[in-house]
């Protein structure tokens, strides 16, 4: 089989593993979205309790591998299994890597996106916050009107890359949780193509031409974004995107 | 375990301390080397590769900034574990590949049913000292392309005004680029920097994915269910402490860093304005 022939039918077969990323990712980026902003709001609050917490959470999970972390949350469901799962009749849910997978990447986001909005929060500009208080608008009208559209215009720019690298990290998920009735994502499945005829350069090349362009689509679609949330700003003053990743696990 | 330590310490901790010193838990300590020397390797080729892409990328010869821009577009856009596994596969099958034309013949080709290598003769077996060396080089080369795009934007950071006052002292060209820009570059270049070394010290987790005996492969096997008597004390699967020993070992590798790269940018920044942005 000639090398383009090889190209084309790996582009068929790694078709379906490409889902399984973009299932991670998508399972795992709005949850984590919604917990990240509870966090960072934590991280935010004077309360040392709540801003000790948080701060302990991120750095932990941004301070070590996800690879690890993979693995450690397997080991764990799998010694809670024999007590806790099995008697409930979860096990199969709970260590099946369609929900773990989803489940670590989304503590792991969790922290990293927390980080960014927690960074962004602090950039609200306090003559505004005074401004909503002479109003008398309530914390959450505050929250509502002021400190979030502030927010996430400043956040954005750097979400976007956190999504990016959030999907490529999707790569990991199969080398630490088991592959089950053969669902593989684009790693796992190029992987076990080489096994079989040892044609590193066509396999892998298509996988990582499978990331690329979904990263690209993902980068678009939240420059898109980026626009409509700074459809207020004078055109040489916005904040255009950059691929600067900044944030990697 | 000596009869002194045990009188001091009790029995229970003494068994404990027996476990956690025996041999095979000796090997896994020594494989935090592996670790820690990958992740040193790889930085120094990381380093070297990325002075030299950010430098091409400023050629005046278009091919030469194009490849230099694809480097650093392409390896970053694809997962690291991507290139990880793909780059010493390649590697090796090019090395089977320039042995194979010397080592075999027409009919030994013919005669070999597998698809690789080519004749029994052109295959390699890399030690695990060589596999460790290609393995820090690749992640030289991955996180290579990331701080050739730090360095790359940090050279340009460097105030245009500075450059034109140098020239306006009479500096040649070349003394511009080393005495004020090339300086004053890591200023703009360290945080950035700092960056690609925590990436790169995580993904050093990855070792294990090239069958090298790394602190994650033990932990693994340490922590599997053991029950033979003879292998230690008699367990059930620890293997998720094992694991937090590793979170913790990275989360203090992390903490370190940091600390490092603080007095690394207090020093480097001496003087400088831009080292209180």
């Amino acid at each position: 089989m000639g090398f383009l022939e090889a190209i084309v039918s790996d582009i068929g077969s790694l078709a379906v593993p490409a889902l399984f990323n973009v299932y991670f990712a998508v399972a795992s980026i709005p949850v984590g979205f919604v917990l990240a902003v509870l966090l960072a709001l934590a991280r935010h609050s004077r309360r040392p309790v709540l801003s000790r917490f948080a701060a302990v959470y991120i750095y932990a999970f941004r301070g070590s591998p996800l690879f690890i972390q993979l693995f450690m949350v397997y080991s764990l469901m799998l010694s809670l299994n024999l007590s806790l799962w099995r008697p409930w009749g979860v096990d199969g849910f709970v260590l099946h890597p369609l929900f773990l997978g989803p489940l670590v990447l989304t503590l792991n986001t969790t922290a990293y996106t927390a980080e960014i909005i927690f960074g962004a929060l602090r950039t609200v500009p306090q003559g505004e916050l005074d401004a909503a208080r002479a109003y008398g608008m309530s914390p959450w009208r505050q929250f509502r009107s002021v400190i979030w559209p502030n927010t996430i215009r400043v956040a954005w720019p750097a979400y976007t890359n956190e999504v990016v690298f959030l999907f490529q990290a999707t790569a990991l998920v199969y080398f630490a949780l088991p592959v089950v009735d053969q669902q593989r994502d684009l790693m796992s499945k190029a992987t076990d193509l080489f096994y079989r005829d040892f044609n590193v350069f066509a396999h892998y090349a298509v996988a990582a031409g499978y990331f690329l362009v979904i990263s690209w689509l993902i980068f678009v679609g939240c420059g898109a974004v980026n626009r409509r949330l700074n459809a207020h700003v004078a055109p040489q003053r916005r904040v255009a995107l950059r691929y600067a990743p900044k944030y990697l696990r | 375990m000596p009869d002194w330590l045990t009188n001091i310490v009790g029995s229970d901790v003494a068994a404990w301390l027996d476990y956690v010193t025996n041999g095979r838990h000796l090997q896994w300590y020594a494989s935090f080397g592996y670790t820690i020397g990958a992740a040193l390797l790889g930085g120094a080729v990381a380093l070297v590769l990325g002075l030299t892409a950010a430098a091409l990328r400023r050629s005046r010869f278009l091919p030469v900034r194009l490849a230099s821009a694809g480097y650093a577009n392409i390896v970053r856009g694809v997962p690291d574990v991507l290139f990880f596994l793909f780059f010493p596969l390649a590697f090796e099958q090019a090395l089977e590949w320039i042995v194979a034309t010397g080592a075999c013949s027409v009919e030994e080709r013919a005669a070999s049913s597998a698809l690789w290598p080519p004749c029994r003769d052109a295959n390699i077996f890399f030690s695990t000292t060589q596999y460790f060396l290609l393995a820090s080089v690749t992640l030289g080369i991955v996180y290579g392309a990331f701080a050739s795009s730090v360095i790359h934007g940090a050279t340009a950071a460097v105030p245009r005004a500075q450059l034109e006052a140098a020239r306006a002292f009479g500096m040649s060209e070349r003394q511009v680029l080393w005495r004020v820009q090339i300086r004053q570059m890591w200023i703009y270049a360290l945080p950035g920097l700092s960056n690609v070394w925590m990436l790169l010290v995580k993904s050093t987790s990855l070792l294990s994915l090239l069958q090298i005996n790394d602190i994650v492969m033990w932990a693994d096997r340490l922590g599997a269910p053991n029950f033979q008597s003879r292998a230690g004390p008699i367990h059930p699967d620890w293997r998720w402490r094992y694991y937090l020993v590793l979170l913790v070992f990275y989360i203090a590798l992390t903490w370190l860093s940091e600390r490092f790269f603080r007095w690394l940018r207090r020093r480097a920044g001496r003087g400088m304005i831009a080292a209180e942005a």
